[in-house]
């Protein structure tokens, strides 16, 4: 048997090869998901194990939570410099330093920043004992002293085109300041920390360039021989204050890549997602495989069960042949996955983030989920027509004319029609009520399976239209459409998946952009709005200094955010001058009032407080991963805060007494009887110290805002069109057997007269009637779900729903233009059918 | 492009069993017709210089033991298949000097096929079926014409029928339909009445004697049956690819006489 099935295997190699490429992209997205994010995992498990690799002890501050990396940058409460001394002194302890970090961005010999996409950009202090460096070594020059000097990663010294001896200049939290480079740091053979900007100073000088004099961020610690890390730990422990801890530097590396790998957890979801997609488009495309070659195989399981073959030998016959291609296609998935993760790093670098990278990480679980997904997909998908092939009875079989389709049941038509309509019905519903995401994602789920039972029926009122077509090709292709129309439903289903996905998110998308500049248009009253450069921290907060002290400036607000509980639930918390902020933005204040935001008082969303349950007057507790739970009082509601992105809002005096960052997210400004473009101007030119500062007209942020959407929807878009290609090459493979299936017949229509163009023409047009189901249906419920999210969305910032006909229509259309190319390769089998061979040959 | 068809210029007013071969222009002639398969040592010569003229207005049955050459006899005439050397008319028209296109559109518009296993087209309906060289030719079918093919093969209640939904006898009808429907040169018959029961093939071959005597068509038609030859005008007797004997107004007794003769 097992022969047998490897020869029928290796006996249609196209076939073949269709099938294995279907299995191997959705494999190939699942196995890339996972070689991605644990190269970059890999990738920070080596840097922290490298940079911790001299320190036994790490002494900081405890974290009120764990708060997401991407909200705070891993920053704790710094401690008393004070504390060094104490920790110096107790016995085991061979060395104790202090050190701080913070925002430096450096400036190249150009005057233009040296900002990496996604990297940060940091200053530190450089230990004196060079083993607390660990894998951070000085290459060339020496460590710096006082308050003059700095040393900078060699990557950076290279982009920065800069040289020992080289005034460099530095962006702070505070101010702009010039330093003399006395050193290049090298990280063992890499030449940066993962990307990042590194600059160095001696520890006094870096306490006070990064706004830390008389603190540090945490205390490196070195036992003495013979003493273990966990013993020292403990004995440093028992002299520290409330609210400082000591960990080991191997657990200080754990725990930071464990911060890391949680932070990339929303973006690990989201790429299995598309693998999700692209696997169940690849089902399709394989169950419809099996289908099709266990139909094509009718006559040869009819021989094989007439001379004596049992049910399950068939049976297992075809699952052997899904259990090879299972393999092989997972090994060529697994192959072309740790290829994908590599070009979405491309891809993310395109936008803007850049990820981090070393050898690919290919770990045992990467390689048994692709070879589990592979095979098991696989094998589901080629039991059901096994199963029916096994249930042939034999002379049934041998009959020669190709299989027609039996009518669906009555019962699966009236359960198909019921389901869509349950699910149409919900999806309206999701739309009109807003803010269902799941429910949007229940119902469109339930739509798609009514889809999968009325497909055919769907396929054959299709047909049953275009049967009526006077010219002959149409007619045909449609009887054939028809014919076959549960093998053209599931082709087609497989086009529909994607196609949903990709129309949803276009509507999402627009939405999006429409409610930008809508935010843009409604709240914003400012003139000028300042933002960082590309993927930057932020804006040093001497910048709205400056700014304050002209006199063609009106009104200056800052604004900051950071992470934050609100309630125990993970948030982020705006913060801004109270001063002027009305002139500057229309919160649109629902109850309570502006002027209530003061110290200890904070202001909701709208949409948060009814969560939340709370209204004006009545108190929240805010906790800051620095300090800890805080009680607010809810000084009201607003609505309007997309522009800025807000959904809770706090003084900036609260912000400082709880977050140690100094740097603003935006300023917003008021320039009074300036001409836009002109303020800009002045404005630009004032700020020449800062190139990391944009100045930005509200016409400018709507279209960054919607700039960035594009590019947002560009990447999704190409990460569907994969599914999108599996479905395609799902449409030729059906259309290959059908013409493999069909050659007698194409055969006749040539003997009667069918020139080649006919043939080819009545094969395309099938390819067209397929993609046709597939786009419209697609596009359909893709639309309705979009539709659903969008309005789900509202608190994302999304208020508007833009439903974009141009897009949907475009991606319609290409879909068909994908079936005329998905037709050409069996369209020209199909005109090449040897006549006489058809018809002579009985 | 399309000449004039013979049966059309000439309409035959009697039965044309009657009529003398030399009288009636010839329909389909092949002339020095030589097809070889393979090369060399292992060539295999299936026509041998092959003369024949098949007049138009009557029916010709051409047989032959198997590997006679009849059926590539009857592929090389109908265009289906090309000779090695040598040339074959379909009335004026040289089907060496065509390209495959053009042969193509003489098959569609001046030529029909009967095949053996009745080969419809499975999701067309009857009538659909029938008028499929029209409809691929983008022409509508000539509705009088049409009536009076159905009308001849007794097929007016099942138009609308699948051919899943036809008896065999009823299916190789259609298909007798579909050959007649462009009004062919010619007619060519692939034995068949070799898939229909005794009964469905003596009603089969009535109707092809009946398409030559009230529709004045020319039909030629493969067979290894003698019955089957016996209504036919004249039979083409070919036994290793070549030409041996031709006998006019054939009976059952006289074709066994001669293919005892020929088989001794």
């Amino acid at each position: 048997m097992f022969r047998f099935s490897l020869r029928n295997l290796l006996a249609s190699k196209v076939r073949l090869l269709l099938t294995m490429a279907s299995v191997a992209v959705g494999v190939a997205f699942v196995a890339g998901t996972f070689v991605l994010s644990d190269t970059m995992a890999k990738a920070f498990d080596e840097l922290y194990a490298g940079l911790t690799a001299g320190t036994d002890v790490v002494v900081r501050s405890e974290s009120a939570y764990d708060a997401d990396l991407t909200t705070t940058g891993g920053q704790v409460r710094p401690v008393d410099e004070g504390l060094v001394a104490r920790v110096r002194a107790v016995p085991g302890v061979e060395v104790a330093e202090g050190s701080v970090f913070g925002y430096a961005l450096v400036i190249d010999s150009h005057g233009q920043p040296v900002q990496p996409g996604g990297a940060p950009t940091f200053g530190t202090s450089i230990a004196v004992d060079r083993r607390l460096s660990g894998a951070a070594t000085i290459r060339e020059g020496r460590a710096p002293v006082g308050l003059g000097e700095i040393v900078v990663d060699a990557r950076t010294v290279r982009r920065a085109g800069l040289a020992l001896g080289d005034h460099v200049d530095v962006v702070f939290e505070d101010a702009r300041r010039t330093f003399r480079l006395v050193g290049i740091v090298g990280f063992g053979e890499t030449d940066s920390i993962l990307g990042a900007t590194m600059t160095g100073f001696d520890l006094p000088t870096a306490q006070t360039v990064l706004g830390k004099t008389g603190v540090v961020d945490e205390i490196d610690v070195r036992g003495a021989d013979g003493i273990s890390d966990s013993t020292l730990r403990d004995r440093i422990a028992s002299v520290l204050p409330d609210g400082v801890g000591a960990e080991t530097g191997e657990q200080v590396a754990a725990d930071s890549t464990d911060a890391v790998r949680d932070a990339m957890g929303v973006f690990t979801t989201v790429l299995l997602v598309f693998a999700g997609v692209s696997l169940l488009v690849g089902s399709f495309v394989i169950w419809n495989t099996f289908n099709v070659l266990v139909a094509q195989r009718r006559r040869e399981v009819a021989l094989l069960r007439a001379v004596g073959g049992t049910r399950r030998q068939v049976l297992t016959g075809v699952l052997l042949e899904a259990v090879v291609v299972g393999v092989i296609s997972s090994a060529a998935g697994l192959g072309l996955g740790v290829a994908l993760a590599a070009g979405i790093r491309q891809l993310l670098k395109l936008i803007g983030v850049d990820l981090p990278t070393t050898t690919p990480a290919i770990e045992t679980r990467t390689v048994v989920a692709a070879f589990s997904v592979g095979v098991v997909v696989t094998c589901l998908a080629a039991v059901l027509p096994a199963w029916s092939a096994a249930r042939i009875a034999p002379m049934e079989a041998l009959r020669t004319a190709a299989p027609v389709n039996r009518g669906s049941g009555r019962i699966r038509h009236a359960v198909g029609w019921s389901v869509l309509a349950v699910g149409a019905l919900m999806l309206a519903a999701c739309s009109v009520a807003g803010d269902q995401r799941w429910w949007t994602v229940v119902a469109t789920l339930t739509t798609f399976l009514g889809l999968v039972f009325v497909g055919p029926s769907l396929a054959r009122g299709l047909a049953a239209v275009v049967a009526h077509a006077r010219r002959p090709g149409w007619r045909m292709a449609a009887r054939n459409v028809a014919r076959s129309s549960r093998r053209a439903a599931a082709t087609a289903l497989a086009l529909t998946i994607g196609l949903t996905v990709v129309a949803a998110v276009a509507v999402t998308a627009a939405s999006l952009k429409d409610s930008v500049s809508a935010a843009v248009s409604g709240g914003n009253r400012s003139d000028l709005i300042l933002e960082p450069e590309g993927a930057g921290m932020g804006v040093s907060s001497s910048v709205a200094d400056l700014l304050r002290a002209r006199t063609d400036v009106d009104a200056v607000v800052e604004l900051r955010e950071w992470g934050a509980q609100i309630n125990g639930d993970d948030q982020l918390v705006t913060a801004v001058d109270t001063a002027g902020l009305d002139r500057v933005i229309d919160l649109g204040i629902a109850s309570g009032s502006l002027d209530a935001l003061r110290a200890g008082s904070i202001l909701v969303s709208t949409a948060q407080a009814r969560h939340l349950g709370v209204s004006a007057g009545e108190s929240v507790t805010v906790t800051f991963p620095e300090t800890g739970p805080r009680p607010f009082r809810v000084a009201g509601t607003f609505d309007k805060g997309s522009l800025i992105n807000a959904t809770y809002v706090i003084t900036l005096s609260d912000f400082e007494q709880n977050v140690t960052s100094r740097l603003d997210q935006a300023i917003l400004l008021t320039t009074p009887g300036l001409d836009p473009d002109r303020a800009k101007e002045r404005i630009g030119a004032a700020l020449a110290d800062y190139p990391n500062v944009t100045v930005n007209t509200p016409q400018d942020i709507t279209r960054k805002a919607q700039h960035s959407v594009d590019q947002l929807l560009g990447i999704v878009t190409a990460l569907l069109l994969l599914a999108v290609v599996v479905a395609v090459l799902g449409v030729v493979n059906t259309l290959v057997l059908s013409v493999m299936e069909r050659s007698r017949e194409l055969g006749v229509l040539r003997a009667v007269g069918a020139t080649r163009r006919q043939v080819r023409q009545t094969i395309r047009r099938e390819s067209v009637l397929m993609s046709t189901l597939g786009a419209v249906t697609g596009v359909a419920l893709g639309a309705a779900a979009g539709v659903g999210l969008a309005r789900s969305l509202s608190e994302q910032g999304i208020t508007t729903v833009a439903v974009p006909l141009v897009t949907l229509a475009a991606y319609v259309v290409i879909a068909i233009g994908v079936g005329v190319l998905a037709a050409v390769a069996p369209a020209r089998r199909a005109s090449r059918v040897d006549v006489l061979r058809a018809v002579a040959e009985e | 492009m399309r000449t004039t068809p013979a049966p059309m210029s000439a309409p035959t007013t009697g039965p044309a069993r009657t009529t003398g071969s030399g009288e009636v222009t010839p329909a389909v002639r092949a002339v020095d017709a030589c097809k070889v398969y393979g090369a060399g040592d292992t060539a295999v010569t299936a026509l041998d210089d092959v003369t024949l003229d098949l007049p138009a207005g009557r029916f010709t049955a051409i047989m032959g033991p198997s590997g006679s050459g009849k059926s590539t006899l009857m592929h090389c005439l109908a265009g289906l298949d090309t000779l090695t050397s040598g040339r074959v008319l379909i009335g004026d028209t040289d089907l060496a000097a065509l390209s495959d296109r053009e042969r193509t559109l003489l098959r569609r518009d001046r030529l029909g096929f009967v095949f053996q296993s009745f080969n419809l087209l499975p999701t067309l309906s009857a009538e659909e079926n029938i008028t499929l060289p029209c409809d691929l030719a983008g022409r509508r079918p000539d509705r009088e014409w049409f009536q009076t093919v159905v009308d001849n093969l007794a097929l007016g209640g099942r138009l609308s029928h699948r051919p899943s939904e036809l008896s065999g006898g009823q299916q190789q009808r259609v298909a007798v339909g579909r050959a007649l429907i462009s009004r062919p040169d010619v007619v060519f018959a692939d034995e068949p009445t070799g898939a229909l029961d005794s009964k469905a093939g003596a009603e089969l071959l009535r109707f092809l004697r009946s398409v030559v005597d009230d529709l004045g068509q020319t039909v030629v038609m493969v067979t290894h049956d003698p019955g089957a030859a016996a209504y036919a005008d004249s039979v083409v007797f070919l036994v290793d690819g070549r030409v041996v004997e031709e006998l006019e107004a054939p009976t059952r007794d006289r074709v066994l006489e001669v293919m005892g003769r020929l088989a001794s």
